[in-house]
This record gives structure tokens, C-alpha cells and sequence, in this order.
């Protein structure tokens, strides 16, 4: 099966959807996630096929690369469009009928989520990266209320300023190269890019991914749009849309720069991250806004995790990617009920035994108590940080064991007011629809509890084949084993 | 063209382009009014197109267009940044049109376009919440009940 | 000095330290032809048959970047519906714009409609294509609107061109995929260079960019025109 048919099948849906609505509502209430259905199935189809036969190399238009875009299909891209779609999937249910344009919104997210996990050339990731970021800014305004207009145009001026950056970012290295092709970038690297006209465009191009990946210091979009966006949105965006940005960080640091000191970059904007993230969620007085600076701290954690040269890294950071991308959504589902002043969840235990229950397994998983999953993420990035010799990875292993004590602080605060005796009726029950998605993706939560060995050995060898450069070149581009260069 | 003037086009183009960076960066940070914001974030992407199109310059070529098909004497200019361009060009219109449209709707909401004002107005509002219609109560630091200002 | 003159200077020292690190690295003349766009110049008329190199590049060996182009122009306009909603109810007893502007605005639009399809016909011969073409469309439906505003824009005709053009575009893909195994691979062969109907599927692919792009800046436009306005 043919990796297209992930990004064709959501646009073509996409592109139909508004013309279907009209004719006949009620296909077109159930084609979006009938479609994404399929996308999961095509998904996992190639799954099974990489797993026999090797990562896939797809030449667009037969033309090969570097003169053509090539998609590169190894388990890690596969792994995270899996995790857009069946994010996105599951936010789905439940969901109130609203006008026609979210559900397009939320395909065309799908279509470029999976696009910038799989593709191999530059400027294609600009585009597909362009088209995730203003379908968000979109879905953030989707509240209609006063505030989300204004958070969302505060998130567009963010996002613009930092998508023209990247694109700077990637003019420079077009420059220095001549090509955007990664696997030819890969080659060409070691001389070309490895000086300061490459990490000056590593940076441009780090801060404008770090806009969506949440990275300090573009990330003061975060606390409002998630305060202001419907709790669905905040926990696509937050718990999974975010991650495929750091993916793309993580490829061009594997690919491109390999020996030099861009990673070190990466994992100072961690590290700071972390602090200021968690720092402000120990003084944030509304549910939204602990949940949005606690975000911040994990995608703290994983910039963190990626500056790890080496699969010890890569697997550390897919860890606690895929927790988070299981535990946020869940959490930010409760907030729909539960969302506003903390103090307001005073006795919030009688009124939903099960809701509080919920928050409690699934936030000591984010501080990471074993034997919970977040345990052995955060235990992976620990021990991978300790494996490299240079002392600024000592330092952030002690910002992220400081990071976990502020998380605990706050966390019981919460719960402890979630258990006092209430004096007044101040919170609702969650509705039933809120709580599907929430308990569907506990399920799969305590699934990964139980399975916990098998799912570490899979994604050791996820990462292992992440990290090899050298099986990424010689896939894409086949002819080159010869002399090495194209020109 | 000789290589003096060609080496002041290169000049004088970049110059161009990174200028408007430049006063593009520095009119989105430090302006206050929102319309002026978007404008800096316009003549940003001018100025990336800019830059993008004269790295594909080459000195003394022609435009890559075969006239009567055939490949003319004179070297072509590099097709490909010409091709970036025109998508970032759309992608730019794009979300420009897109600020404006929230622009618009922030003003009706706000009456308002400075962003200090949108601040305060955006933290008033995801700091308190109305349950029901009662005021919520608000428990300052120092242990005080504070009554919020209803919205 | 005071704040303007200090942000001059460092405007004026920050370009001269940008503007040095950019020459010393970009090419000066023509002895650097190596990277991937010389490759494509020498292979291009033999490859895609379009007069028009920039075209090919466009459709040919970057298509899927022109798809996802069309996307964010697509997902701005639906996010833009999103956002401002119906047309406010006296949209369309706005006063029209005076006799001079009704009737030039009358007469500009078949030019400008022949225009437009000309430069979107002609894409893969001269410079132009289909989103210059489709901006001339879009420009084509939108003035006589704001000539005179009782004759607003039809949104479902334009929002239904939209969808079927870019469907096109995905399903000519498609049967590209169906038929030579690659997505967007170019079709029918590739004619005779400089005629109209050559380099095989290129020209459809940009007709359907250009209706898509024409319908899509029309509805974008019309909706930020009829949206309710401060009072």
C-alpha cells in the first residue's frame, strides 16, 4: 500500500466534505471519522509491510530523488501519523455538531500531521507543517468566543513570525547546498553545513518549529489558546500536534547534524523550558492553565530527551511523547466539566467518584510513579542523559528531577482539594461524552501498563533504526553508493 | 554585465531582503497596534521571498523559458527557488487573509486593537469563569475571599 | 540619543553584520552550477516537455508541494468561514458605487475573465500559470461586488467549484498512481514542445489550480466584505 493514500484519502475527504454536507447531512456528519477509520487501517497495512520488508523510500512522480520529493516510511514516521490519527479519531467522539468547517479542519490536520511525519524534503515539510499550524489557528478560534479570537490572533502572530523564520532557516541552507532534499543534505552535511552558516540556519529553523513544539521562547501563545479553545482542540494541539514538530527537529539533528553542537541548542531551550514551564504552573490559579504549563514542561522533557545523540535518546523521547499524547488529551477531556478555578473543585470527589479517580492515576503518571508508563519514560530519559559524558546533560537530569518535585506539588494540591468535604455545589458532573474519550484512552493506557516489556523491546528497535543515517541515504537515494554526489 | 556589477546587484538585492527583515521583525515586537503588527509580518515574508528568490540568481542568465523550444545560449537562472516562492507567496496571502478575519472579530468583541488592552482583557478572562450564572469566589493568596468583577 | 535614533543604528549595524555573513556564503557568479536546480534545467524539456521550466518544477518534479498549497489556501478560506460566520442581513443594501465604477466594473469583467483563463492556459508556455491566473479570476468575480454590492457573490457555487477543482487535482494524482505507480506522476505523454496542448497533464492540473484558486480568493474576499462591520 502506497503511503500517499494517508495524506490523498483526508484531502480529497477534506475537499468533499462542505459539497457532501449540503447534498446529504448525514454522510457527511459520519464521513470524517469513517475516513480517518480507513487511515488507521491503511496505517497499520503499512505497518505490517515495513516490519517484513524494511523502511519504504516513495518517489513522488517517479522522480527520484534529490531532483523529486521522496517520502521516507521507517517505523518512527509511521508511529507518530498513527498517533494523529487515532488521536484525532478518538477527540472525535462525542463531539457536539458544530458548523461543517471543524470537522474539515480536523481532517485536513490528520492529512498534514501525517504529511510532515513522513516526508523527506525540506520545503515539502514547510508546506505540510503550514497547513497543520493554520488549520489550528483555526480550530483555536472555534470556541467563537471574544477571547479565543484573541488568543488564536496572538497564536497566528507567533506562528506567522516563526513559519517565515523557517522558511529563512531553510533558505540558508538551499544557499549553502543547493538542495532540500534530507538524504542528500545527509551526504552533502559533513562539508557544507557544519559551520556557522549551519547552525545559524538550525536555529532560524528551530524557532519556528519551537512555535508548535511549544519550545521557550515562542511559547506564550500556550496558556491562552488552551484556556480558550474547546477542551478537544487544546488536547489535539497540545498532546499530539506538538509532537510532530519535535519529530521534524529530531530528523534534521539525526540527518543533517549529526556531530555538531546543534543538539546542544535544542536541549538548553529544554531545559529552560522546563523550568519556566513548570515554575508557572506551581503559581497558575485555573485548571487549563496548569494543564497548558505542565504541557510545557513535557515538551520540555522531550526536546530534552531528543538532544540525546544516539537511539538511548530517541527511545526516551518517543516514550515520553506517546505518554503524553495519551495522559493530556484524558485530562484535558475532564476539564470540560472541570475546567476553571481550582478552588472551585473543592468536593469535586463526591460529585464524580470515577472523574477523580481518573485524574489521580493519570496525573501520577505524569509525575511518574512507578509502576505506572510515565515511570519508565522519564527513568529512560534519565538513563540515557547519564550515558553521555558532557556536563550540561548532568545539569538537565537535575532540572528534570527538580521538574518532577514541582509536579508533585501542584498535582496534590489539586487532589487534595478534589477530596476535601464541599460546602457548595460548585462543579458539575463530566457529561458521559466527555468522558468516552477519556476512558478510551486509559484503555489504552493500561493496556501499555500491562504490556510494558513488549512495547519497550518494539520501540528499542524503532529507535534503533531511527538513528541509522546511513540506511536513510542509501534508501533514498540508491544510485549514489558509487561516487557519492548526484552533480 | 561584468563581475563588479554583478557583485553590486547580489549587494544591493540582499540588502533589500534583509532589511526587510529587519524592520519586519522589529515592527511585530515592537509595535502595539494590531494592524501595524500585521504589516511587519508582511513585509516579513516579503522580504523572505526576496531573499529566496536572489539566492537562485546566477549572473548574466535569462529567464528559464525555451522560446521556439529552443535551449537558449545564455545560462538559466535556477527554476527552483522561482517555484518556493510562488507557494510561500500563497501561503503568506493565506494567513494574512486569516489575521484579518480574527482582527475583525477581535475588534467587535473588544472594541479595541491595542494589545497591552487585549492582554489585560485576555487574562481577566481565562482567570475567572462564571458558573451558572453566580459569581465564583476567588480565594486570594493571603486567605481573603475576593469577589470577582462579573463579566 | 533617544530611542529612534538608537533603533536606527542598531537597524543599520545589525544589516551590515547580516548582510557580510550572507555574501561570504551564496554564489557570486556562474561557476557554481552544482545542486539539484542545474539538474533540473538540463533535464527538464526532456522530461516534462513544458517550455515553461519553472512549471515543471511547479507540477511536475515538486507537485505535491503545489498540493499542499492549494491545502493552506483551502484551510485558510474554511478557517475564515469558521471564524466570520453568515453575512450580516444589510450586507446587500449597501449604496452601489456610483455609475462610473457600475459600468467599468461591468465591462472589466470579460476582459478580465479572458485574461485570466489566457494566463492559466498558457502556464506551461510562458511565465504565469495557475495561481496568477486564478488571483485575475478571483479579481474578475469580486469587482463588480464592490461596484455594487445588491448582487453578492454566490458562496455555494463558488465553495462547490472550489471542492471540485481540488478533488481534480487529487484525483488526477491518483490515476497517475493508479496507472505509472507514482502519485502525480505526469499523463498523456508529452506533445510537442511550445504548443498549447502539450506536456500531457500539466495543463489540466493548473486549470484546476487556477478554477480552485480563482472560486477560493472570490468566496475569501466576499466574506471579509460582507462580514458585520463596526458600528
Amino acid at each position: 500500500m502506497n503511503a500517499v493514500w494517508l495524506i490523498a484519502l483526508p484531502l480529497l475527504g477534506a475537499f468533499l466534505l462542505p459539497i457532501i454536507y449540503r447534498r446529504f447531512m448525514v454522510i457527511g456528519y459520519w464521513a470524517g471519522p469513517f475516513i480517518l477509520l480507513a487511515n488507521l487501517g491503511i496505517a497499520f497495512e503499512i505497518w505490517r509491510d515495513i516490519s517484513l520488508n524494511g523502511a519504504q523510500s516513495i518517489a513522488m512522480g517517479g522522480f527520484p530523488a534529490p531532483i523529486g520529493i521522496t517520502f521516507y516510511v521507517d517505523k518512527l514516521a509511521l508511529l507518530f501519523a498513527i498517533m494523529v490519527i487515532l488521536g484525532t479519531l478518538i477527540l472525535w467522539f462525542g463531539k457536539k455538531k458544530g458548523p461543517v468547517q471543524e470537522d474539515t479542519l480536523l481532517l485536513l490536520i490528520v492529512a498534514g500531521g501525517c504529511g510532515l511525519a513522513l516526508s523527506g524534503d525540506l520545503f515539502n515539510i514547510y508546506v505540510f507543517y503550514e497547513i497543520v499550524a493554520v488549520a489550528s489557528y483555526g480550530l483555536a478560534a472555534s470556541r467563537r468566543s471574544g477571547a479565543g479570537y484573541a488568543a488564536s490572533l496572538r497564536f497566528l502572530i507567533l506562528g506567522a513570525l516563526g513559519s517565515s523564520l523557517l522558511l529563512l532557516g531553510i533558505a540558508l541552507i538551499y544557499a549553502a547546498t543547493g538542495t532540500l532534499n534530507l538524504a542528500h543534505l545527509a551526504q552533502l552535511a559533513p562539508q557544507m553545513l557544519n559551520g556557522s552558516v549551519g547552525l545559524a540556519a538550525f536555529a532560524l529553523i528551530l524557532i519556528g518549529l519551537g512555535v508548535k513544539a511549544e519550545l521557550f521562547p515562542v511559547n506564550t501563545w500556550v496558556p491562552e489558546v488552551y484556556a480558550t479553545a474547546p477542551a478537544r482542540i487544546s488536547g489535539l494541539l497540545g498532546g499530539i500536534v506538538s509532537k510532530l514538530a519535535l519529530l521534524v527537529v529530531l530528523r534534521l539533528l539525526v540527518l543533517v547534524y549529526a556531530d555538531t553542537s546543534a543538539p546542544l541548542l535544542l536541549l538548553s531551550l529544554g531545559v529552560l523550558g522546563v523550568l519556566t514551564g513548570e515554575l508557572a504552573a506551581l503559581r497558575a490559579t485555573d485548571l487549563r492553565q496548569v494543564l497548558a504549563y505542565s504541557s510545557i514542561g513535557q515538551l520540555g522533557l522531550v526536546a530534552i530527551a531528543f538532544a540525546i545523540p544516539g537511539p538511548a535518546g530517541i527511545i526516551a523521547g518517543i516514550a515520553i511523547a506517546l505518554h503524553h499524547a495519551l495522559v493530556k488529551p484524558a485530562l484535558f477531556m475532564l476539564t470540560e466539566a472541570w475546567g476553571g478555578q481550582l478552588n472551585r473543585l473543592v468536593g469535586a470527589a463526591q460529585v464524580s467518584m470515577l472523574s477523580a479517580l481518573l485524574f489521580i492515576v493519570l496525573v501520577l503518571s505524569l509525575i511518574g510513579i512507578p509502576p505506572l508508563p510515565g515511570f519508565w519514560a522519564k527513568f529512560l530519559l534519565v538513563k540515557g542523559a547519564l550515558g553521555i559524558e558532557n556536563g550540561w546533560y548532568h545539569i538537565a537530569i537535575a532540572v528534570v528531577l527538580i521538574a518532577t518535585v514541582i509536579e508533585t506539588a501542584y498535582f496534590l494540591r489539586i487532589v487534595r482539594f478534589m477530596f476535601q468535604e464541599k460546602t457548595q455545589q460548585t462543579v458539575d458532573k463530566p457529561y458521559k461524552c466527555d468522558l468516552v474519550p477519556a476512558l478510551s484512552l486509559l484503555t489504552i493506557f493500561f493496556v501499555s501498563l500491562f504490556t510494558i516489556g513488549l512495547i519497550g523491546k518494539s520501540l528499542t528497535t524503532v529507535a534503533e533504526e531511527a538513528a541509522d543515517r546511513k540506511a536513510y541515504i542509501d534508501k533514498t537515494l540508491p544510485s549514489e553508493k558509487a561516487n557519492g554526489n548526484l552533480i | 554585465m561584468t563581475i563588479e556589477e554583478s557583485a553590486l546587484l547580489y549587494i544591493l538585492s540582499y540588502t533589500g531582503a534583509i532589511g526587510l527583515i529587519l524592520l519586519g521583525i522589529s515592527a511585530m515586537v515592537m509595535c502595539r497596534h494590531l494592524i501595524r503588527i500585521i504589516f511587519g509580518l508582511i513585509l516579513l515574508e516579503s522580504g523572505v521571498n526576496l531573499f529566496l528568490i536572489t539566492v537562485g540568481y546566477r549572473v548574466n542568465a535569462v529567464a528559464p523559458i525555451l522560446v521556439d523550444g529552443k535551449i537558449p545560449e545564455a545560462a538559466m537562472v535556477d527554476p527552483i527557488p522561482q517555484a518556493l516562492v510562488l507557494t510561500a507567496i500563497v501561503i503568506g496571502v493565506a494567513v494574512q487573509a486569516l489575521a484579518l478575519a480574527l482582527v475583525i472579530k477581535t475588534y467587535k468583541a473588544y472594541r479595541t486593537l491595542d494589545t497591552q488592552e487585549l492582554a489585560q482583557e485576555l487574562a481577566q478572562e481565562t482567570g475567572t469563569r462564571i458558573v451558572k450564572g453566580t459569581p465564583v469566589y476567588l480565594v486570594a493568596p493571603a486567605g481573603k475571599i475576593v469577589e470577582e468583577k462579573s463579566i | 540619543m533617544n530611542l529612534r535614533e538608537a533603533s536606527s543604528l542598531i537597524f543599520i549595524v545589525g544589516l551590515g553584520i547580516l548582510l557580510t555573513a550572507v555574501i561570504k556564503i551564496v554564489a557570486f557568479d556562474n561557476t557554481i552550477t552544482g545542486g539539484v536546480g542545474a539538474t533540473i534545467l538540463n533535464q527538464a524539456p526532456s522530461d516534462l516537455g513544458t517550455a515553461n521550466i519553472v512549471t515543471s518544477v511547479l507540477l511536475g518534479y515538486r507537485g505535491l508541494d503545489t498540493l499542499g498549497e492549494l491545502t493552506v489556501l483551502f484551510v485558510a478560506a474554511t478557517a475564515i468561514g469558521l471564524v466570520l460566520g453568515q453575512r450580516r442581513v444589510d450586507a446587500a443594501l449597501e449604496p452601489d458605487a456610483g455609475f462610473i465604477l457600475r459600468i467599468a466594473a461591468d465591462l472589466l469583467f470579460p476582459f478580465l475573465i479572458m485574461l485570466g483563463a489566457y494566463i492559466i492556459l498558457h502556464g506551461h508556455l510562458t511565465p504565469g500559470g495557475g495561481f496568477q491566473g486564478g488571483a485575475i479570476l478571483a479579481a474578475a468575480f469580486f469587482i463588480p461586488i464592490l461596484a455594487s454590492p445588491a448582487t453578492p457573490l454566490n458562496h455555494r457555487v463558488s465553495s462547490s467549484v472550489e471542492g471540485l477543482a481540488g478533488a481534480a487535482f487529487i484525483i488526477i494524482g491518483l490515476l497517475a498512481l493508479f496507472d505509472k505507480g507514482y502519485f502525480l506522476a505526469p499523463l498523456l505523454g508529452k506533445g510537442e514542445m511550445g504548443q498549447l496542448f502539450s506536456a500531457g497533464s500539466l495543463p489540466l492540473l493548473y486549470i484546476a489550480v487556477g478554477l480552485k484558486v480563482g472560486a477560493e480568493l472570490a468566496g475569501l474576499l466576499a466574506r471579509l466584505q460582507e462580514t458585520e462591520a463596526s458600528d
